[in-house]
């Protein structure tokens, strides 16, 4: 069972993808990485020694910060929401990334 | 910014985090297993495959608690130190050296400063100790805490400066009734006195200014200690009535237990009101005087308005003294401390220099280290290591060296001084005012001295500076290695740079300096104890039992009963078996004196210096002594006749005094034939004094000190002390009792106890051998002789092991130089030689400096000095001498490795 970001994603877009994970509502780590698998039809796989991991992260850097709620099958869950920073961060990693993925695409498709 | 502000918040937070976070992968694990089932696995398999995702769990927790966790912190410096650990461990001589150097520098620093942080530093107990005050009496050039009525009064006026005055003086009283009786500490206090100090009382109150008048009735407050050991802790004591001596008194409060003023040794059981009435004898007379500076007034604003009301009395009162008298205040704690300060420094200033040497060890002993290693860094430096990282390395490496020293220093240091204070410390309670031989605020045999906050952190502080100290200079030297010079060379230790020696040899002839000043220093000291030993105080000390008996309030306080008891008693002494003498005194030598002025009666009119009512011809020792006092202790009678039992209240007068009266007022006359008038003009009481026949002459008497000549001094028989005077003495010291034995005399301190109890009732207390009172007389010379014996023995070992090291390591180095030199033919005992000189050409220019250094610094220790000068010439002879011979030792035993040196394997050593 590969449970496990494909090797080859790139550095640092695991932190993207969480951050657009969590633009929309605030969601609990258990959603986050079932969001990113089907969002991407199973292809990306997240493993929590790499959520867990990534998400402190991110509460070190202040881009998102974690409450305790109720999930949706009532149990006691921790629910990371994105702070203004994180938003900010958003934007900044996904031009990045799209710069990235453009450059990539021309040496792709050049002649 | 931020980031470090979540770090830390996370750090406080640590458990909490832990917590968050399992619950966090627990609820994912449950929802993984749920979605399982939700396939249709069944359900054991689910949690089964749930569960085996655990270990990624595990992972995913290692992972995230790493993300807070200051990387480049534990990268750097744990890996740093786990590399010095290892490091060390493989070579445990050297580290066993530099560990154990600085263990003893680091360790006696910590002893020394746990003794100056509990006397010196620690502030009173009191609230707001800073503002409290002690008032004292300057006379020409002495200085006195000790006062009287009319005086305090004066200062107690002085309400502009001060908020309160109080006065207090320490006595000893027998408690009885109840249990057992014992006796007491009581201290006697004006009213002031429990406001002042801001005391708390647990139950009852404290005095009222009634009480404290004249006639105001008897009344006590109870120390917490007392009122838990006699009474069990119970409040119902309050309201009722104790018997102090015989009167009773109504115990109105009960102190809370941690009241301490930290100024008697011993601490009060028993408070009472002072009731000063300054025609009493007994009531306004001899005692000490304590105040609180009122908020912004500063010591030198109350000094100056102390002055201005010495000005005002000097103006009322027509004075007509000889000397200068003025009043001034200082900080209560400094008042307390008194002279061992300056003790304390010249020991704090001493150790220092004894951690100094242990640092330039250890740099040395680094610095050959460093030459051994200089492969193993160039190496390093080769594959990329950068400068500052080795350098980091290095330090890190004696970083760890001084905090392993450290520690045991701290455990080393801190059971030492208690050892050496439980043996050395000693207390006298009865001078009035305190005294110069003990060490104050330390606690009964140095109990209050320990481990604190201050303590510990003075340790760790000197650890670390000290591992920097000596690891800088042998660390930037290994890191200026030049690369490829060390690389080319063979073999493992090459031959080490000319600097790098230097630096050594620079290191070797500190040490040898310090030390050298160390020893000096030491030698003073060991002088001046043997000095006082060799002091002949006129008494002899061997085969002296002295015991303590307070009679304040009974019978026996007055002329008659205690010429009685003194006569019942003496003779019931005296019959006990092993008993040679016994004798009673008011006062004993070396632990209090009293000064009386004296008229000669045979030139009563000329040559007489008035002050108030007092007119007088000089100041002399008083003591009031029964029968056969002069034998117990083997004072020899010159001329004239002892006290006998026939030299009562109703025959005339006697004195017999001592060969310094004799010889300097009357020079040229016969005292036996002349007559005294002793303490006229003092107080009604006196005057009740008759004029007394001198009828004998004794030998001098060092009473006040082995280190002080021994004054004109009077001796009176008891029987014939007017009441008043009687009942005042055996208020401020209880009575003496001195019994000469045949052999050991704590043998006959239970025999000669119970029959004083049988006879007289009272408790008897702190048993002493007069050779014990003659060692506390001079406890602290002792402590501070053995301290800096201990010190120059440190440093002579320290220096001598530096010595060794590097004269050994230079064999070593030049083995191959010898077994060439040995090869062409060499005789053995030359190679021996020069080396023997070399090491001797380090020691003597370190002896040089420090004998130079030590002439010009010895001044300051003058004052601790008896019998010997600072520049004493045997010292400056023979503390060269020594550190030279063992420094030679130090150097022949490697230079007779070297002439073993067999030229075949010295010249293979490759």
């Amino acid at each position: 069972m590969g449970e496990h970001v494909p090797p080859d994603l790139l550095p640092g877009t695991l932190d993207l993808l969480i951050l657009k994970a969590l633009a929309a509502n605030p969601q609990h780590g258990y959603g986050i990485a079932q969001r990113l698998r089907t969002v991407s039809d199973d292809v990306l796989q997240v493993g929590e020694s790499s959520l867990y991991p990534a998400l402190q992260r991110l509460l070190l850097k202040g881009w998102v910060k974690a409450e305790w709620g109720a999930s949706e099958n009532n149990r006691r869950a921790r629910f990371y929401t994105l702070t203004a920073a994180g938003r900010k961060q958003l934007a900044v990693e996904r031009q990045e990334f799209e710069h990235l993925i453009l450059a990539i695409h021309k040496v792709l498709n050049a002649t | 910014m931020l980031g470090l502000l979540r770090r830390t918040w996370h750090l406080l937070r640590r458990r909490r985090f832990e917590a968050d976070l399992a619950e966090e992968l627990e609820f994912h694990r449950a929802m993984k297993q749920q979605e399982l089932e939700a396939l249709g696995a069944d359900p054991t398999e689910a949690a089964f495959a749930a569960r085996r995702a655990l270990g990624s769990i595990a992972l995913a927790q290692d992972h995230s608690r790493d993300v807070w966790r200051p990387l480049w912190l534990l990268e750097g410096v744990w890996q740093d130190v786990t590399y010095a650990v290892r490091d060390l461990r493989r070579q445990p001589g050297f580290a066993a050296v530099a560990v154990l150097t600085l263990t003893l520098g680091i360790g006696a620093n910590t002893a020394i400063f746990s003794v100056v942080n509990t006397v010196l530093l620690k502030p009173l107990k009191a609230p707001d100790a800073a503002r409290l005050v002690r008032f004292v009496t300057i006379s020409g050039t002495t200085s006195s805490p000790v006062t009287g009525a009319q005086t305090f009064e004066i200062w107690r006026r002085q309400t502009s400066v001060f908020a309160d005055v109080a006065a207090h003086r320490l006595e000893f009283v027998n408690l009885s009734g109840g249990s057992e009786p014992e006796q007491v500490p009581l201290a006697r206090v004006t009213t002031e006195f429990f406001p002042l100090f801001r005391a708390r009382l647990l139950h009852g109150r404290p005095f009222t200014a009634d009480e404290d008048r004249p006639n105001g009735g008897e009344v006590a407050v109870m120390s917490y200690g007392l009122w838990m050991r006699r009474f069990g802790g119970d409040p119902r004591i309050v309201g009722q009535a104790i018997a102090i001596g015989r009167v009773p008194h109504v115990v109105v409060g009960i102190l809370s237990a941690d009241f301490d003023t930290e100024q008697f040794d011993p601490r009060p059981d028993l408070w009472v009101p002072f009731q000063i009435e300054p025609e009493r004898i007994d009531g306004g007379n001899l005692f000490v005087v304590t105040g609180r500076l009122k908020p912004a007034i500063t010591i030198e604003m109350a000094n100056a308005q102390l002055a201005v009301a010495a000005a005002d009395y000097a103006r009322t009162v027509p004075v007509r003294s000889n000397r200068q008298t003025s009043w001034l205040v200082q900080p209560l704690q400094d008042a307390m401390v008194g002279s061992v300060r300056s003790s304390l420094n010249l020991l704090l200033a001493s150790v220092g220099l004894v951690l100094l040497i242990a640092c330039a060890n250890v740099a040395s002993l680094l610095l050959v280290r460093a030459d051994v290693r200089k492969r193993e860094m160039a190496i390093r430096a080769a594959i990329g290591a950068a400068r500052g990282r080795i350098v980091r390395q290095l330090l890190t490496e004696s970083l760890v060296l001084s905090l392993a020293g450290g520690l045991l220093g701290l455990a080393a240091g801190t059971i030492a001084i208690r050892a050496l204070l439980s043996v050395a410390a000693g207390s006298n309670p009865f001078s009035p005012g305190g005294t110069d031989f003990t060490i104050p605020r330390i606690g009964e045999s140095g109990a209050a001295v320990g481990l604190d906050w201050s303590v510990l952190t003075f340790s760790v502080l000197v650890s670390a500076v000290t591992g920097i100290g000596f690891g800088v200079l042998p660390a930037f030297h290994a890191a200026r290695t030049e690369l490829s010079l060390t690389l080319k060379q063979a073999g493992g230790a090459a031959s080490s740079s000319f600097r790098r020696n230097k630096a050594r040899a620079l290191l070797v002839v500190t040490e040898i300096a310090l030390a050298l000043m160390l020893l000096v220093g030491a030698a003073l000291l060991i002088r001046t104890s043997l000095a006082f030993r060799a002091v002949r105080p006129g008494f002899t000390p061997d085969n002296v039992l002295t015991l303590r008996m307070s009679v304040t309030a009974t019978p026996f306080e007055t002329r008659a009963g205690i010429t009685d008891l003194t006569r019942n008693s003496l003779e019931r002494i005296r019959a006990v078996p092993g008993v040679v003498s016994a004798s009673t005194t008011c006062c004993m030598p070396l632990e209090t004196v009293w000064q009386l002025p004296f008229v000669v009666a045979s030139r009563a009119q000329s040559g007489l210096t008035r002050a108030g009512n007092l007119a007088f011809h000089a100041f002399g020792g008083w003591t009031f002594v029964s029968p056969g006092y002069f034998d117990v202790f083997r004072i020899p009678i010159l001329r004239g006749r002892d006290f006998t039992d026939g030299d009562t209240a109703g025959a005339p007068g006697v004195v017999i005094i001592n060969q310094e009266m004799a010889r300097r007022f009357w020079p040229s006359s016969d005292p036996l034939s002349d007559r005294l008038i002793i303490g006229r003009g003092m107080r009604p009481e006196y005057d009740q004094d008759p004029v007394r026949q001198i009828i004998g002459i004794v030998g001098d008497v060092r009473d006040t000190g082995l280190n002080r000549s021994p004054r004109p001094g009077m001796y009176v028989p008891t029987a014939q002390v007017p009441d008043g005077v009687t009942i005042l003495n055996v208020r401020l010291l209880p009575l003496v009792w001195v019994v000469g034995t045949a052999g050991e005399p704590y043998s006959l301190s239970v025999p000669i106890k119970n029959e004083l109890q049988r006879v007289s009732g009272l408790p008897v207390a702190r048993i002493r051998s007069m050779g014990d009172v003659v060692g506390e007389s001079t406890a602290r010379t002792r402590f501070d002789m053995w301290l800096m014996t201990i010190f120059g023995c440190s440093a002579l070992l320290l220096a001598a092991v530096g010595i060794y090291g590097v004269m050994a390591y230079s064999v070593q180095q030049r083995t191959k130089e010898i077994g060439i030199r040995l090869a062409l033919g060499a005789d053995a005992r030359s190679v021996q030689r020069m080396v023997v000189f070399q090491g001797m050409a380090l020691t003597l220019p370190g002896v040089g400096i420090g004998l130079a250094a030590a002439f010009g610094l010895t001044r300051i220790m003058a004052s601790f000095l008896f019998g010997v000068t600072p520049r004493d010439p045997l010292v400056f002879m023979s503390a060269p001498l020594l550190l030279s011979s063992v420094a030679f030792i130090a150097v022949w035993l490697p230079g007779r490795g070297a002439c073993r040196v067999d030229p075949v394997v010295a010249l293979r050593a490759e």
